[in-house]
C-alpha cells in the first residue's frame, strides 16, 4: 500500500516558539489517522499544515507522492475536505449553497452540483427535501456539523482533514455523528486525518492513533498497540483513561 | 409661496444630480480604498484618521475651500488647454465627494472586519482565493454595514448640498439663502423641506435595494433600482431651466450675488438689463461668499458682479492707506486691470458703507448730527453692530479718531439691529447705509466729518476680456454707471426686506421706470 499522506520533518515555528517541530508521519490511502494531545500538543497546526492553512516552516507535506506546495494553496485546498471545529458555515448561503461551494469553485455544472447536494444530504441523514434551501441559522448545531460534512466532502476529495468535528455537540448528537461518519468513510473510502482531545472518541473512530505532545510526536500505533505497549508513560496514562473512566462509571452507575 | 414652488423643479434637479454625483463618486473611492485598507492594518489607522479630519472641517469651509484651490488649478491647466471652471457644479461636487467618504469607509472597514473569523478561515479551507473570500463570502456578509454606510451618506450629502449655493452650483440652498436673506419663510420652508423630503425618498430607495439583496427577492431589489435610475434620468433631463432653449451655442451672461439683499437686487438689475438690451441668455449664482464671487469673475465663471471699493481695496489689494473716494476709485481701477485684467465698468452711484445710526428722535433731543457730536454722550451709550463691525480697523479708527469710549459693545444679527435702535435697546448701531430700514424707521445717518470710514462705493465689476468678447453686454451694462443713488438703493432693498416683493420683480421695475 502506498501512504496517500506523508509528513516528513515537518515543523512550524512562530515567535521564536516551536508549535510543532520534527514530525514525521505518513497514512496510508483509505485510512482514518487520530490525532489526539492536549490543548496546545500542536495537533490543530499539524492538520492546518497539510492544507496549508498554516504553512509549514521546516520539512515537507507530501499528498500522493507530490509536495503539497508545487500548485498554489487554493487548488490544493479544492482536492481535500477540511471539517472545522466551528463548522463555519456561510451565514448568508443556504444548505445546498454551503455544500456546493466547492463544486462550484471547481466549476463543476449545475446538474451535476444539484445530484451532489442531495446525494450528500442524504449521506449525512438530513433529509434533502426539506433541508436544501434553509439557512443555517436555521438549523441546530448537530445539523450544521452533518452540513459541514457534507461540504467537505462534496469535491469527492481523496483526503478529508477533520479538527474536532463534534466538540461542541451533546453527548448523544456527538455518538449519532462518530457513527455516521465513521460508516461514511468505509463506505467512501477516502483517507482521514482526524484531530481530537478525546481519547474515547479516538479509540472508538482510529484506525491508527498520533499521540502529541508539545509540538511532537510520542508514538503512532493502533489503539491497542498503545494501550499494550506505550513508548511513553503520558501515552500510558492516556490510552488508561477510557478504561478506568468505564470502570468508574460502572461502580458508579452500579452502586446507585 | 407660489414664486418659491415655481423655482422648485430646476433647484430640486440640480440638487439631485449634484448630490448622486458626488455618492456615486464618493462610494467608488469609499468602497474600494475600505476593503483595501482592510488588507493592510499599517493604513488602516492613517485611512480613517484622514477621512475623520475631512469631516470635522464645517461644511460650509470645506466647499469655500474649494474655490480658490480650483482657481489655482485652473491657472496651472489653462496653458495645458483644459478648462477648470472655479465656481459651479466642480467645487461642489468635490467638496460634497470628500465628505461621502467618512461613513462609506469607516462601514466598510467596520463591516469586513466584522466577519466571524470561523467564517473566514472555511472560506479559505473550501479553496477560495483572496478575491473569491471578498466577493463570494466578506462583501456579501458585510453588505448590510456597508448599505447603512452609504445611507448616513446619502442623507448627509442631500443636506449639505444645500450649502452649494455660495460656490456658484445651483440647490435647494438657493431657495433657503435667498428666503432667509429676504426674510421670506415660505421660501425658506420650500428649500427645507425639499431637502428633507430628497434625502428620506434616496434614504427609502436605497434601504429597499438592500432588503431585496438580503432577503433575496428579486422583485424589490429590482423596484427599488428602476425607482432610483428613473429619479436619477428625471434630474437628468432639462426641466424647466431657464434661457437654456433657442439661444444658440450661447453662454448664459453670468451674474453673480453676496449673500444680501442688495446683491441680489442688483444682480437681477443687471440680468434684466442684459435681457432688455441683447435678448441674450442670463443666469444668477445667488449667495456667494465675499471672495468666492471674486475668484469666480477672474477666473472667468461670473461675467459681471457689484462689488465695493473699500472692501476690494483692503481684500483683494490688501491696502490700508486712506485715499478720497475718487482718488481711490482711479487706483483700485487701474490695479484690477493691471493684476488681473478685471475692468471696473464703473460705479453705480451709490455707497454701501458701515455708518453710525439713530433715531431722528434721539438725535434731535442731544442734537447729535456728526459722530465728533457724540463725544459727551459716548459713555452712557450702548453700540450694537454686526459680528464683524468691532473688529474691523473702522471701529478702531472712530474709536481713536472720535476719542469715543461706549457704555457697551454689542454684536447680534444685522436683521434684528435696526429694530433694536427702534425700539431702543441700544442707543446707536453701525448700519449699512444702504439699507432700507434707515429711512423706513427714522434713523439719522451721523456725519462722519473726519473721513474715518473708508469710501465703499458699489462698483460694476467685468470679468476679463468681456468688453471684447460680447460688447453688447458691456454696453448694456454700462447704461447702468451711475444711475442708482442712495435712496434709490434704500427704496429697493426695503421693498424687498420690508414689503416682501421678489427681488426680481423689484430689479424690473426699477428699470421700467427709470428708462422714461
Amino acid at each position: 500500500m502506498n501512504p496517500l499522506l506523508e509528513l516528513v520533518a515537518v515543523g512550524r515555528e512562530q515567535g521564536g516558539r516551536e508549535l510543532v517541530a520534527d514530525l514525521s508521519l505518513s497514512v496510508e490511502e483509505g485510512e482514518l489517522l487520530v490525532l489526539v494531545g492536549a490543548s496546545g500538543s500542536g495537533k490543530t497546526t499539524t492538520l492546518k499544515m497539510i492544507n496549508r492553512l498554516v504553512e509549514p516552516t521546516s520539512g515537507e507535506v507530501r499528498i500522493g507522492g507530490r509536495r503539497h506546495d508545487e500548485e498554489p494553496a487554493h487548488l490544493l485546498r479544492r482536492r481535500i475536505g477540511y471539517v472545522f471545529q466551528q463548522v463555519g458555515l456561510f451565514p448568508h448561503l443556504t444548505v445546498a449553497e454551503n455544500v456546493a461551494v466547492t463544486p462550484a469553485l471547481l466549476g463543476w455544472p449545475r446538474e451535476r452540483m444539484r445530484a451532489r447536494v442531495d446525494e450528500l444530504l442524504a449521506l449525512v441523514q438530513l433529509e434533502p427535501r426539506r433541508f436544501r434551501e434553509r439557512l443555517p441559522a436555521e438549523l441546530s448545531g448537530g445539523e450544521q456539523q452533518r452540513v459541514g460534512i457534507a461540504r467537505a466532502l462534496a469535491a469527492e476529495p481523496p483526503l478529508v482533514l477533520l479538527d474536532e468535528p463534534f466538540g461542541a455537540l451533546d453527548p448523544l448528537t456527538r455518538e449519532a455523528l462518530q457513527e455516521a461518519f465513521r460508516e461514511l468513510q468505509r463506505r467512501l473510502g477516502f483517507t482521514a486525518v482526524f484531530v481530537t482531545h478525546d481519547v474515547v472518541e479516538a479509540v472508538l473512530l482510529a484506525d491508527r492513533i498520533a499521540v502529541l505532545r508539545a509540538g511532537r510526536l510520542l508514538q503512532v500505533g493502533t489503539a491497542s498497540e498503545l494501550r499494550q505497549s506505550p513508548a511513553d508513560p503520558d501515552v500510558e496514562a492516556l490510552m488508561a483513561t477510557p478504561q478506568r473512566q468505564a470502570e468508574a462509571l460502572a461502580a458508579k452507575l452500579g452502586a446507585s | 409661496m407660489q414664486q418659491a414652488l415655481s423655482q422648485l423643479p430646476p433647484l430640486l434637479a440640480a440638487h439631485l444630480q449634484l448630490a448622486a454625483a458626488a455618492l456615486l463618486a464618493g462610494a467608488l473611492v469609499a468602497f474600494p480604498l475600505g476593503v483595501w485598507a482592510t488588507r493592510r492594518p499599517r493604513l488602516l489607522a492613517p485611512v480613517l484618521l484622514l477621512a475623520s479630519v475631512i469631516q470635522t472641517v464645517p461644511g460650509l469651509a470645506l466647499l469655500a475651500v474649494m474655490v480658490p484651490l480650483l482657481v489655482w488649478v485652473a491657472a496651472l491647466a489653462a496653458p495645458l488647454g483644459v478648462e477648470v471652471r472655479a465656481i459651479g457644479f466642480l467645487p461642489a461636487f468635490l467638496a460634497l465627494t470628500l465628505y461621502s467618504l467618512l461613513p462609506m469607509l469607516r462601514n466598510t472597514v467596520a463591516g469586513i472586519r466584522g466577519v466571524d473569523p470561523a467564517v473566514r478561515e472555511a472560506a479559505r479551507g473550501v479553496g477560495m482565493t483572496d478575491r473569491q473570500q471578498l466577493f463570494r463570502v466578506e462583501l456579501p456578509l458585510a453588505l448590510p454595514t456597508l448599505v447603512a454606510g452609504l445611507r448616513t451618506a446619502t442623507v448627509w450629502t442631500v443636506g449639505m448640498a444645500t450649502l452649494s449655493t455660495p460656490v456658484g452650483a445651483p440647490s435647494l440652498g438657493n431657495l433657503i439663502f435667498a428666503g432667509l436673506q429676504t426674510r421670506d419663510t415660505a421660501s425658506v420652508l420650500v428649500g427645507c423641506g425639499a431637502a428633507a423630503a430628497l434625502a428620506l425618498v434616496l434614504d427609502g430607495l436605497v434601504r429597499a435595494v438592500e432588503v431585496g439583496l438580503t432577503r433575496r427577492r428579486r422583485s424589490i431589489t429590482v423596484a427599488a433600482s428602476v425607482a432610483l435610475l428613473l429619479l436619477l434620468a428625471a434630474a437628468l433631463l432639462p426641466i424647466g431651466r431657464r434661457g437654456e432653449a433657442g439661444a444658440g451655442a450661447q453662454q448664459p451672461v453670468t451674474f453673480g450675488a453676496k449673500p444680501f439683499t442688495e446683491q441680489l437686487i442688483l444682480a437681477e438689475l443687471m440680468a434684466a438689463q442684459v435681457q432688455e438690451k441683447t435678448g441674450e441668455p442670463t443666469r444668477i449664482l445667488p449667495a456667494l461668499g465675499s471672495t468666492v464671487a471674486w475668484d469666480a469673475l477672474r477666473a472667468g465663471t461670473l461675467d459681471a458682479y457689484v462689488d465695493y471699493t473699500g472692501t476690494l481695496w483692503a481684500t483683494v489689494l490688501k491696502r490700508t492707506d486712506q485715499l478720497d473716494r475718487d482718488a481711490l476709485l482711479r487706483e483700485l481701477s487701474a490695479e484690477l486691470a493691471r493684476r488681473w485684467r478685471v475692468e471696473v465698468v464703473g460705479p453705480l452711484g451709490f455707497e454701501n458703507t458701515y455708518a453710525l445710526a439713530m433715531t431722528e428722535k434721539r438725535a434731535a433731543e442731544l442734537g447729535v448730527r456728526r459722530i465728533f457730536d457724540l463725544t459727551p454722550h459716548a459713555s452712557r451709550m450702548e453700540v450694537g453692530g454686526d459680528y464683524e463691525l468691532f473688529g474691523r480697523p473702522e471701529w478702531r479708527a472712530i474709536r481713536s479718531t472720535y476719542g469715543l469710549r461706549f457704555a457697551a459693545e454689542r454684536a447680534m444679527d444685522p436683521s434684528l439691529m435696526y429694530q433694536a435702535v427702534a425700539a431702543g435697546e441700544v442707543d446707536l448701531i453701525g448700519a449699512y447705509s444702504t439699507d432700507g430700514r434707515i429711512a423706513a424707521l427714522r434713523l439719522r445717518l451721523l456725519e462722519d466729518d473726519r473721513h474715518v470710514i473708508p469710501p465703499y462705493d458699489a462698483v460694476l465689476l467685468a470679468r476679463p476680456r468681456l468688453r471684447t468678447d460680447r460688447p453688447r453686454v458691456w454696453a448694456a451694462l454700462r447704461e447702468l454707471v451711475g444711475r442708482i443713488d442712495q435712496p434709490t438703493m434704500q427704496r429697493l432693498n426695503l421693498a424687498v426686506d420690508e414689503q416682501h416683493r421678489p427681488p426680481g420683480e423689484v430689479a424690473r421695475s426699477f428699470l421700467r421706470s427709470g428708462s422714461r
